[in-house]
């Protein structure tokens, strides 16, 4: 994930996640933020990310089975420090 | 895609970034671990749809548009380990359960093929051998324009 670290600094940021799936990237960098928002319609997926969510990071990782656009209808703009699109755009 | 990278604009604070992770357009690799070092590899068989090259476009109109500006980009691999052939197969058929599009029947063949390749070399290779998926992926950071 050392490649993320070098784009990305996360440290004690918000971070939009779209697209988590099942968490496999979230729970590589969740410890460095203060808050991550993660958003995917897959709701199978969210499901299974919830119940394996690591106790390190349980507090600060919250999932959305909904889609990005109905999630950002909801929510006001400048909120995230950093928004992460994983393997979602294809 | 593009109506979805304004969103992700507007939600993101005027000195945020957008860090985008997309799959690179070379093939992801298989390989059978045992005792620290690769036994084999293979080409993980997939379609070639064209999601990748709408994804591309979307990245590159919201550029062009001076939606966002990209600051940098990296090239990297992310690796998923198995503890076994059946282990990573479930894993890809869990990751790829959102998408609902039918499989091509040649494309699942020669996966099937290749599981079954795997799996002899992993028997082969003892308790020991560990399947490691090898996906070339490409990584962008661009910042809010």
């Amino acid at each position: 994930m050392q490649a993320l670290f070098d784009l990305a600094d996360l440290d004690r940021k918000h971070v939009l996640e779209i697209g988590p799936g099942t968490g496999r990237l979230t729970w590589r960098y969740a410890d460095r933020t203060a808050y991550v928002t993660a958003v995917d319609p897959w709701v199978d997926g969210i499901e299974r990310a919830r119940q394996t969510t690591p106790t390190t990071v349980a507090k600060r990782v919250e999932f959305h089975p909904t889609a990005l656009l109905d999630f950002a209808a909801d929510h006001g703009p400048s909120v995230y420090d950093v928004a992460i699109l994983s393997w979602s755009l294809c | 895609m593009v109506h979805a990278l304004e969103e992700i604009h507007r939600l993101l604070r005027p000195d945020g970034v957008l860090i985008d992770i997309h799959p690179a357009r070379e093939a992801p690799l298989v390989e059978v671990h045992a005792d620290g070092r690769i036994v084999v590899t293979e080409t993980y068989p997939r379609a070639h749809g064209d999601d990748l090259v709408q994804a591309e476009e979307a990245l590159s109109e919201s550029v062009r548009t001076g939606v966002f500006a990209e600051e940098a980009v990296r090239a990297f691999e992310f690796m998923t380990y198995g503890s076994s052939v059946a282990e990573l197969r479930a894993f890809f058929e869990e990751a790829g359960a959102y998408d609902t599009s039918p499989i091509d029947d040649q494309v699942a063949a020669r996966r099937d093929a290749m599981y079954i390749r795997l799996e002899e070399v992993g028997r082969r290779s003892g308790k020991r051998a560990e399947i490691g998926f090898r996906e070339p992926t490409r990584m962008s950071r661009l910042a809010p324009s």
